[in-house]
């Protein structure tokens, strides 16, 4: 089990951040997904690994500046 | 240390004045030529025109200087003011000050937003901006003492060089004990030795019982500073509350800041924990999307770069609130506790660092090839106590480190430092130079467009490839992110009032990761509202952070996300509900616009401000080298073909370098002309007579301005 912005949900092995976002159905073009304290950027999400009892949380807005 | 002993110049008792809705109604004016002390009346048309903070900073200095005013000449100013809305402790960011002097580096009139409590106790005082004129003979002090009603000049002796011991010592002396009550604006040798001086600008730490500091850093205001004879301004206040402002409306300003707190309590976790690592977030993702400036702005992006991440700071910075205004929820402004530098005065001995943050990070990391965090925090360490601007520091250094390494300048020019990219030793030691104005720091000291200068008349290099590669635009250094893959932020940072600073717009992803912009028009767009906007936070006195570096969970399902709007409309009834200006989010615009226009006349004035000084150097736009261009082969050949339909076949690398310049510089100028008229400028990109006449704007001396520029429409 993980938890996606306070909510629980099914982990399974082998989920990359890019399947739980097409999975959860939340189609805003985030450009960083946090996993506990680790930033994740876009370029990565094919290749980065969701460990399970992780949190996620899902990065509206990288304003810079 | 030795002992202080101070010697009263001058004397001035005043009634502090009522506060009324965010405004004491007067300034302060010091000129320490001649020593005088005076208040000024702040009249009704002034605050409906400027607002405060940097409106007021520029009205003042507008007065105060002509076109021919060095930044030398003792008429030039520095002014501070804070803003209305200032010294609120129930909204977050609330208080910040906003500097301004003409620059040594741009010639031109230069601002600076900081944080720290000068401001808000400024005002606290009875006195809504600071104007400092003329040069003081002896090491001066000015205190402003708002718990006794009195100004004084005060020459003291004994006085530490370093920015860091003067802070302690003069926050020990002038707080009997009570060292909440002061804040300090002072700067160190190094603003005296080069021309990119910095401020520092403090706030006391009750918990670790030590003055911290923030930076007024860009462009030169604290070699003014120390030009005009000034160790240090000391403001004395004491109890800050919610009603010291005397809003318009105290339920409803408590209202909407608690909606504004709450939010950022609830959601920083969630989102980039500032509260916890600041803007360090910002380093491995700018890495991944190729926007790190590594080795002088040639790439985006370095294996290395997460030794210099968040996830190394986390465990540096010391835990505890940092907030570097009272009840400020953002509360970034971290620090290092012990630190113990390897080189120079301080070699040896525990310190404590305030930062580093983000753009140090970059431009004393990355950009210099250093990929070492004790590095990076000595640095920082010694360009706050020397009084250095850390990021015109390290884009400078990085410009004469790829001079070096490309055989422009040689052992012989730099004193027999090796300059190559990642030498730690020899950047510690070109900025311990700086402290002296000695060796070859003194000529890194000096910025980007006059190394140039230096290296082309007395060393013989090539001036066109340094155009190309020193990355400063109307005299100021670069800030941290590249712009090769964003037109947007090329305009950004090349249509800015004062140069390369992102504080007017940052478009990167919104142009480049998300392509939200892809007409000239919608740039255009872009290139208006953002740099109203954040002007907007100048006048006020408010940092910008709280409004879209923590974002409301539902912002995604808004018309315009990127504007954060929820935030827009809580700033406009913050506004209101202070100043009792009913205000609606487009007003705050409105307000933005007048002193944003009147700002680029005022570089007008100052010989400048026209379409040629909105160049930028092509490295911001594209790869300058065939080295840069292979890099990135694959990106470049695509958009020459898909988007440029340029048929590459059989064409060399040199040659693909020169058609995808000539393409990126005509897109760059198109840009320029979409932008100026969308902000009511000529094509020469000056402000038309129908547009300041619109803002109020039309005093005597703008429209003989124009007139004399040939603008009469």
């Amino acid at each position: 089990m993980i938890k996606v912005r306070g909510k629980d949900y099914p982990w399974r092995k082998g989920m990359t951040v890019a399947d739980l976002l097409k999975e959860i159905g939340d189609l805003y073009p985030y450009a960083v997904v946090r996993i506990n304290e680790k930033a994740i950027s876009k370029p990565h999400f094919e290749t980065t690994l969701v460990p399970d009892n992780s949190e996620v949380y899902l990065i509206p807005m990288i304003a810079g500046g | 240390m030795a002992e202080l002993k101070s010697k009263t110049i001058k004397t001035l008792a005043y009634r502090k004045p009522v506060i009324e809705k965010g405004y004491t109604n007067q300034s302060l004016y010091v000129n320490l030529s001649k020593s005088e002390i005076s208040i000024k009346p702040v009249t009704e048309k002034i605050k409906e025109v400027f607002v405060g903070g940097r409106g007021f900073d520029l009205w003042l200095m507008w007065n105060a200087v002509k076109g021919a005013t060095k930044w030398n000449d003792p008429e030039n100013e520095v002014c501070i003011s804070c803003g209305p809305l200032a010294g609120t402790p129930i909204y977050p960011g609330a208080g910040k000050s906003i500097v301004t002097a003409i620059s040594p580096t741009t010639g031109s009139v230069m601002d600076s937003n900081v944080g720290g409590h000068f401001g808000p106790y400024l005002k606290f005082s009875g006195f809504d901006a600071l104007e400092i004129q003329g040069k003081a003979s002896g090491e001066t002090v000015l205190l402003i003492d708002g718990i006794e009603g009195k100004i004084e000049l005060l020459e003291v002796s004994g006085l530490p060089d370093s920015s860091y011991d003067l802070s302690i010592a003069l926050t020990e002396y002038f707080g009997r004990g009570k060292p909440q009550n002061i804040s300090l604006v002072s700067t160190g040798p190094g603003a005296k030795n080069t021309l990119i001086g910095c401020l520092n600008f403090t706030w006391y730490d009750l918990r670790r019982g030590r003055a911290r500091y923030k930076q007024a850093g860009r462009g030169g205001i604290g070699t003014v500073f120390a030009d005009k004879g000034i160790k240090a301004l000391v403001a004395r206040y004491n109890t800050v509350g919610v009603a010291s402002n005397h809003p318009a409306d105290e339920a409803e300003l408590k209202e909407v800041g608690k909606l504004h707190t709450h939010e950022i309590l609830e959601l920083d976790p969630k989102q980039n924990e500032m509260a916890r690592i600041g803007t360090t977030h910002l380093v491995t993702i700018m890495n991944d999307y190729d926007l790190l400036p590594t080795h002088n702005f040639r790439y985006g992006q370095h294996p290395q770069a997460a030794n210099i991440g968040a996830e190394v700071y986390r465990r540096l910075f010391d835990k505890g609130f940092d907030g570097c205004w009272i009840g400020c929820t953002v509360a970034c402004s971290h620090g290092i506790k012990d630190f113990v530098p390897m080189t120079g005065p301080y070699r040896g001995v525990k310190v404590f660092v305030d930062g580093p943050e983000y753009e140090t990070i970059a431009g004393c990391g990355s950009n210099l090839g250093i990929f070492d965090p004790y590095t990076v925090t000595e640095i920082n360490f010694y360009c706050d106590t020397y009084g250095i601007d850390t990021i015109s520091f390290g884009t400078g250094l990085a410009f004469a480190m790829e001079c070096f390494e490309m055989g422009l300048i040689n052992k012989i020019h730099t004193g027999g430092l090796d300059l190559s990219f990642g030498n730690r030793i020899s950047a510690m030691e070109i900025l311990h130079q700086m402290a002296t104005g000695k060796g070859f720091g003194n000529i890194v000291g000096q910025g980007i467009r006059k190394m140039k200068e230096i290296f082309s008349k007395e060393y013989g290099a090539d001036l066109k490839i340094m155009q190309d590669i020193g990355m400063e635009a109307k005299g100021l250094e670069f800030s941290e992110y590249m712009t090769k893959e964003s037109l947007a932020q090329q305009g950004g940072y090349g249509l800015s009032l004062k140069g390369p600073q992102h504080d007017e717009a940052w478009l990167i992803f919104l142009d480049m990761v998300h392509n939200y912009m892809p007409t000239f028009e919608q740039k255009a767009e872009a290139l208006h509202w953002f740099p109203m906007f954040r002007t907007w936070f100048g006048l006020c006195g408010l940092c910008k952070l709280p409004w879209n570096d923590i974002v409301p969970e539902d912002n995604a399902e808004t018309l315009e996300p990127a504007k954060i709007l929820k935030h827009v409309e809580w700033y406009a009834r913050f506004f209101s509900a202070v100043t009792g200006r009913k205000s609606r989010p487009d007003d705050l615009i409105t307000m933005s616009e007048a002193v944003y226009n009147f700002q680029r006349l005022f570089n007008l004035k100052m010989g400048f401000g026209r379409r040629e000084h909105d160049a930028i150097p092509y490295r911001a736009a594209g790869p300058v080298t065939v080295e840069e261009y292979e890099s990135r082969k694959e990106r470049y050949d695509k958009q020459l073909v898909e988007k440029h339909g340029v048929d590459i076949t059989g064409k060399s690398t040199e040659e693909k370098v020169k058609i995808l310049r000539r393409l990126r510089e005509e897109m760059y100028e198109k840009l320029k002309d979409a932008v100026y008229k969308r902000r009511g400028w000529t094509p020469e990109g000056i402000p038309k007579v129908a547009t300041v006449k619109r803002l109020k704007i039309d005093f005597p001396a703008v429209l003989e301005l124009l007139k004399a520029n040939g603008v009469t429409e």
